[in-house]
């Protein structure tokens, strides 16, 4: 027993911050006293700490979860290069914390996923209400069959002067915006219009029907990934854009940026 | 009707008089709980209780075991059950019907309306302060925290001016008070949101008819780029790294120029 403790112990030595991943005030409450900057991590700051990293979506993987936290607190300068941090988790279990990881900041290579919501143009609400567009989206299909979709946010005016519409655009004039209510009730028709979806850095749908006439070259995505995953790669390399791809043949989720491929999702498993 | 009332005493023999006094008694007491009950299936039909959730009033009233719904029930019921106690007491002739008990009850509706009107004024201030409180969490200044508590006591004030009213206070002055008051506010307001109102109406035109949308290439005044966003207030327009935010005020009046090539 005791040398479990001393092994817990150890692990839990030296580390120059520690991210608690939580929005339970009393959980958050047992740090109180710490010496090291604790760091909360979460889709909110319900517990209203100082230093906070916002969550823009619930991770099912607990890695890309510390990852993002990670980054945000690199970011905000809370946590620097070479700093060993501490994060309290959860793995298995919705809300309760279960696991406890030690990683030194630098360890990985950033991948930009906390770049890819914080310092896109458009806003990280926009983007987040995309991905949870896409996510359901995914989950339903049309009729229980996979679909695929593209939607490019940011840079909507430069999109447009890339791309070509393929028949008269259904949103002309008609003012939504991807975080309505109205949109949950649109989303089977989505699935059915072809070519990408441009949105606004204010969230607003642009345009559907849009064929993206991007320089493809240069644009380094895995290899496997079908046209549209190169369309939605490419123009983010063109513009300032980011694009989301729901990909028809594995029901994935893909978030590009910079013409690289940033972010993959499961939409199952949300 | 005091009077119709006294003339059915003189009409009816004693013990008839005392008789339907009693049943009268007997049967207010079955009136007022039905009131009371009423007044809590409104509540939870009309969805006031949640609305009323949260609010200091309720939780004044939960802390006497009792709540919204209950108090007002409980008014509703004790009035009525007064009214009807009075018209026993005149119907057997121990109350006289000129006199104290007639004012108490010319004074009883007005009494209830204004007790009414002081309940409904608390809730609807306490709700105001957290509706506007909510909208403003986002603007992080100690300034703004003014606003919420303005609008509460704002209220507040009315309500207890309607109140007064009721009963037959003189609220002359307090009347005129109001009247500055909220004059001062429409000057402050109009002056304050005359551009914004500006922008906000040619906003609608613009985005009702779409001259120009995302994508296009403009130029307006000696502003050109392509148009990123449009919003009610403003234009957005980018060019070369440089992205310049328009009034649509300013859009309409000075026009806009297509750029087509």
């Amino acid at each position: 027993m005791s040398g479990t403790q001393a092994v817990a112990e150890e692990f839990l030595e030296g580390a120059d911050a520690v991210l608690v991943f939580t929005t339970d005030g009393s959980t958050y409450g047992r740090f109180e006293g710490e010496d090291r900057p604790v760091v909360v991590v979460a889709t909110e700051n319900a517990v209203g700490a100082d230093t906070f990293v916002a969550l823009p979506l619930e991770f099912d993987s607990t890695t890309d979860r510390v990852r993002f936290g990670i980054e945000g607190a690199l970011d905000d300068g809370i946590v620097g290069e070479g700093d060993d941090v501490v994060g309290f988790t959860q793995t298995f279990d919705e809300s309760r914390l279960d696991t406890i990881v030690r990683v030194r900041a630098d360890e990985f290579t950033r991948t930009g996923l906390y770049d890819l919501f914080v310092n896109s143009r458009a806003d990280a609400q926009v983007i987040r209400d995309v991905f949870d567009v896409v996510i359901e989206l995914g989950k339903k299909g049309q009729k229980g069959k996979p679909v695929g979709a593209l939607f490019v946010v940011g840079d909507a005016g430069k999109v447009m002067n890339k791309s070509r519409p393929l028949s008269y655009n259904p949103f002309e004039k008609s003012h939504v915006d991807v975080g309505d209510p109205i949109v949950n009730v649109m989303l089977k028709e989505f699935s059915r219009l072809d070519g990408a979806f441009v949105i606004s850095d204010g969230g607003k749908i642009v345009s559907a029907y849009r064929y993206l006439e991007p320089g493809a070259s240069g644009v380094d995505i895995p290899k496997g990934l079908g046209t549209r995953h190169m369309a939605g790669g490419a123009i983010t390399r063109d513009t300032n854009a980011v694009a989301i791809v729901l990909s028809e043949s594995d029901g994935m989720v893909r978030a590009f940026k910079a013409g690289e491929l940033i972010l993959e999702l499961d939409p199952e498993a949300y | 009707m005091v009077n119709a009332l006294e003339e059915i005493g003189d009409a009816i023999s004693d013990e008839f008089a005392i008789s339907l006094a009693v049943s009268a008694l007997v049967l207010g007491l079955f009136v007022s709980y039905l009131i009371w009950r009423v007044t809590h299936r409104l509540f939870e039909w009309t969805g006031l209780d949640s609305t009323v959730e949260g609010t200091t009033f309720e939780r004044a009233a939960g802390r006497f075991g009792t709540s919204t719904a209950g108090v007002v029930g409980l008014l509703f019921a004790v009035s009525a059950y007064a009214v009807i106690l009075l018209f026993a007491l005149n119907l057997v002739r121990v109350a006289e019907a000129s006199g104290f008990w007639s004012g108490v009850a010319r004074l009883m509706p007005q009494l209830v309306v204004a007790i009414v009107a002081i309940i409904v004024g608390v809730i609807l201030g306490d709700k105001s302060r957290l509706v506007v409180q909510e909208r403003l969490r986002s603007v992080k200044l100690p300034e703004a925290a003014v606003i919420p508590e303005l609008v509460k006591y704002s209220i507040y004030y009315i309500a207890a001016l309607v109140a007064l009213a009721q009963v037959g206070v003189a609220t002359t002055a307090l009347l005129v008070l109001l009247a500055a008051y909220a004059f001062g506010v429409v000057v402050l307001a109009a002056v304050a949101f005359q551009d914004l109102l500006a922008a906000g109406a040619a906003g609608v035109y613009l985005l009702l008819n779409e001259p120009y949308s995302i994508g296009d290439e403009v130029r307006i005044d000696d502003r050109h780029g392509i148009v990123q966003e449009m919003t009610m207030f403003a234009t957005h327009i980018e060019d070369n790294g440089e992205e310049y935010i328009v009034p649509n005020q300013q859009v309409l009046r000075s026009g806009v120029v297509r750029v087509r090539n």
